[in-house]
């Protein structure tokens, strides 16, 4: 399995929360080689393997399939795009910046940047952010031929697309959390067609990013034992709290919370020692801003814990990081199942 | 002229590192001029005409873009950087770069939104806050991959953009860089000096030592200028508008342009129906500021596409501008002479 390639297939392909339905798609399309049971159902992909029965516990490995973006709120009369955020954007890096529109067909759109003359000094010394009401995206177009492209409500992300860093290192615009979607499939390729001591269903779950929305709905509907939300924390960089963040490179961050099970996060830290599998402890103090969060209060309750896999710049246009950190994650994953009785 | 266009706009050159564009073009002229490179890397190309004229006329682009350039390897792997020409921070936040001679990739990157106090959050980051990222992990796997002064482009991504419109980098200057190649391709009844230059950004440098050298008695400078028609903005902020045709302006930051050949431009383009337009600010500057006052003074005009978002990844101009401004060049060029 390559996966550099799968992680920039998946990462440049647009699937903003709530329009994750390309992204979903082809998400679905790479569960089918482990899951003959698989479906979109609610936004959420859905995948069971194996046979569910009241002597073995059910386990939900869960990703997010959606990503931050914009979203089209009005066409003006010089045809420039207004708009919402979906998720938390960082407006600081919004000036200049190209998108996409998802139109009915895609078309590229430039963020309006204030040219320098017009910013007045006393402006200047402030350095001021727009607030998003404040943006808006040239598309080249004139109202009534962008009318026949956009239609309000459409998603917006941003243009880059993933390449090689040096070192095994990657950068891409939606690698949160879509490297979590291919450390699942990575770890579902090194359990394929083994007889395992649990069930599973794995969730590629919507609308995370406005509020964990798809997994609250998709562990309802599941009905797990166990759930591991394996989604993306912070990797660190200078300008950064070093206690706060992980280490890009140095394997997945198991999550320790008083919101989590500990019990496995525990069994989590026991199997990577086991296995020699590199890991560092993400320690939180209360909610994990996870999926997790809704997975441990589902129903009458879910042994719930984060595998999280450190990324840099989140929610920029270049988040960035390691290969390696995903096929440790996806080993830790499989080796977690695989003792999961 | 789009080809040449794209083709020099898919080339890494800011200022101080023109090379490839250079190279480009020398290529392109070959066999059509005589020219030769000056000690700061200016291509003084001259172009037989017909019969000589007692006018000296020199039309001269910028081959330089904005850029970065690294100033120091830190010892987490990033790279510190300082601004080749004048580039806001706040379209230097989140992109793609290229790095160095072999364009290896890096990114510029900014701590998590999730990360970043209310304040940090309206606050427009400073470039000295601002580091390369090719994704080292410490100083030594950087340095195997970059040394101190190796400059710093945006990516290259040329495409059509919307109606008849192009977004880039670097059209300031490849326009005039583009607008040449195609002049050069033409025959005029008397010769002429094409000067593409270097380190326009750092203060129009090139300009200068290019006019020494040629010592024209008029000049007319091929450009981009601002266009500020985006919403919110009105009267006379816009400055110019995409569409509305080339952009010749009395008088910027760095010249009062010449009167005589004003008002001829505009002559020439009401009798050719050529769009035309002036500026409605006083903002910017080009190369004419040092052609202007060169010796004992050269008469200037600048022609320039408007262009939004200048010095950005993402600089949008419309083509119909551009043909505006390749005419409307070639009209003023017969009508020099005839002075």
């Amino acid at each position: 399995m390559d996966i550099k390639e799968i992680l920039f297939k998946l990462a440049d392909i647009s699937g903003v929360s709530g329009n994750e339905d390309r992204a979903s798609e082809l998400a679905m399309e790479y569960l089918k080689k482990y899951s003959s049971d698989v479906k979109i159902k609610n936004r959420n992909v859905i995948a069971n393997i194996g046979e569910r029965s009241n002597d073995k516990p059910h386990v939900l490995l869960d990703a997010h399939i959606d990503q931050i973006g914009m979203i089209c709120t009005y066409i003006t009369d010089d045809g420039f795009i207004k708009v919402g955020n979906v998720g938390g954007l960082d407006r600081r890096l919004l000036m200049a910046q190209r998108v996409i529109i998802h139109g009915k067909r895609d078309i590229t759109g430039i963020i309006v940047s204030t040219p320098p003359h017009l910013v007045s000094s006393d402006e200047k010394k402030a350095s001021k952010v727009p607030e998003i009401e404040d943006i808006c995206i040239d598309t080249g177009y004139t109202k009534a031929e962008l009318e026949e492209i956009v239609s309000l409500g459409d998603s917006i992300t941003f243009a880059t697309e993933c390449k090689e860093l040096i070192g095994g290192r990657v950068t891409g615009k939606s690698l949160d959390d879509r490297c979590g979607v291919v450390a699942i499939l990575c770890a579902l390729e090194q359990l394929q067609g083994e007889e395992l001591p649990c069930s599973l269903s794995v969730v590629f779950s919507a609308q995370e990013e406005v509020g964990e929305r798809g997994a609250k709905i998709a562990a309802y509907e599941i009905n797990p034992d166990i759930a591991i939300a394996v989604d993306v924390s912070f990797a660190y960089t200078a300008d950064d709290i070093e206690y706060k963040c992980g280490k890009m490179g140095e394997g997945a961050m198991i999550g320790i919370s008083p919101s989590l099970s500990r019990i496995i996060s525990e069994k989590l830290i026991e199997t990577a020692k086991m296995y020699n599998i590199p890991y560092q402890i993400e320690v939180m103090s209360g909610l994990t801003s996870t999926n997790a969060d809704q997975f441990s209060v589902t129903r009458c309750g879910v042994k719930a814990c984060t595998v999280s896999i450190p990324l840099k710049y989140m929610h920029t246009p270049v988040e960035v990081m390691q290969i390696s950190d995903i096929e440790n994650t996806a080993r830790l994953i499989a080796e977690f199942i695989r003792r999961c009785s | 002229m789009l080809e040449h266009l794209k083709n020099l706009c898919e080339l890494n050159g800011a200022s101080g590192n023109e090379h490839m564009v250079r190279d480009y073009i020398l290529d392109e002229i070959k066999g059509k001029c005589s020219c030769h490179v000056d000690n700061l890397g200016n291509i003084i190309a001259f172009k037989k005409g017909q019969k000589a004229s007692e006018k000296k006329l020199m039309i001269a682009a910028h081959m330089d873009e904005v850029g970065l350039i690294i100033t120091s390897v830190k010892s987490d792997g990033a790279l510190t950087i300082s601004a080749v020409g004048g580039i806001d921070a706040s379209v230097l936040i989140g992109r793609q770069v290229l790095v160095g001679e072999n364009n290896i990739n890096g990114v510029i990157g900014a701590k998590a939104v999730h990360n970043l106090t209310a304040e940090e959050k309206k606050k427009a980051v400073s470039i000295d806050k601002l580091y390369v990222d090719i994704g080292a992990t410490d100083k030594s796997e950087a340095e195997k991959y970059v040394s101190l002064g190796d400059y710093v482009h945006f990516c290259p991504d040329y495409e059509d953009f919307g109606n008849g419109k192009i977004v880039s980098k670097a059209l300031d200057d490849r326009v005039g860089c583009a607008i040449m190649l195609d002049l050069i391709n033409r025959d005029f009844e008397y010769d002429i000096y094409f000067a593409f230059t270097v380190q326009e950004e750092l203060g129009l440098r090139g300009a200068k030592t290019a006019a020494f050298a040629i010592e024209p008695d008029f000049s007319i400078v091929l450009e981009t200028t601002t266009a500020a028609d985006i919403p919110d903005v009105a009267g006379e902020k816009r400055v110019c508008e995409l569409g509305k045709g080339a952009v010749v302006s009395f008088m910027d930051r760095s010249t009062m342009y010449d009167k005589e050949l004003y008002k001829i431009a505009f002559e020439i383009a009401e009798e050719n129906k050529i769009p035309c337009q002036t500026k409605t600010m006083i903002a910017g500057g080009n190369d004419s500021g040092a052609i202007h006052v060169s010796g004992k003074g050269v008469r200037t005009i600048a022609i320039s596409a408007p262009c939004r978002y200048l010095h950005s990844p993402s600089c949008v101009v419309q083509k119909s501008d551009l043909e505006a401004c390749e005419i409307l060049t070639e009209k003023l060029i017969v009508r020099i002479f005839n002075i």
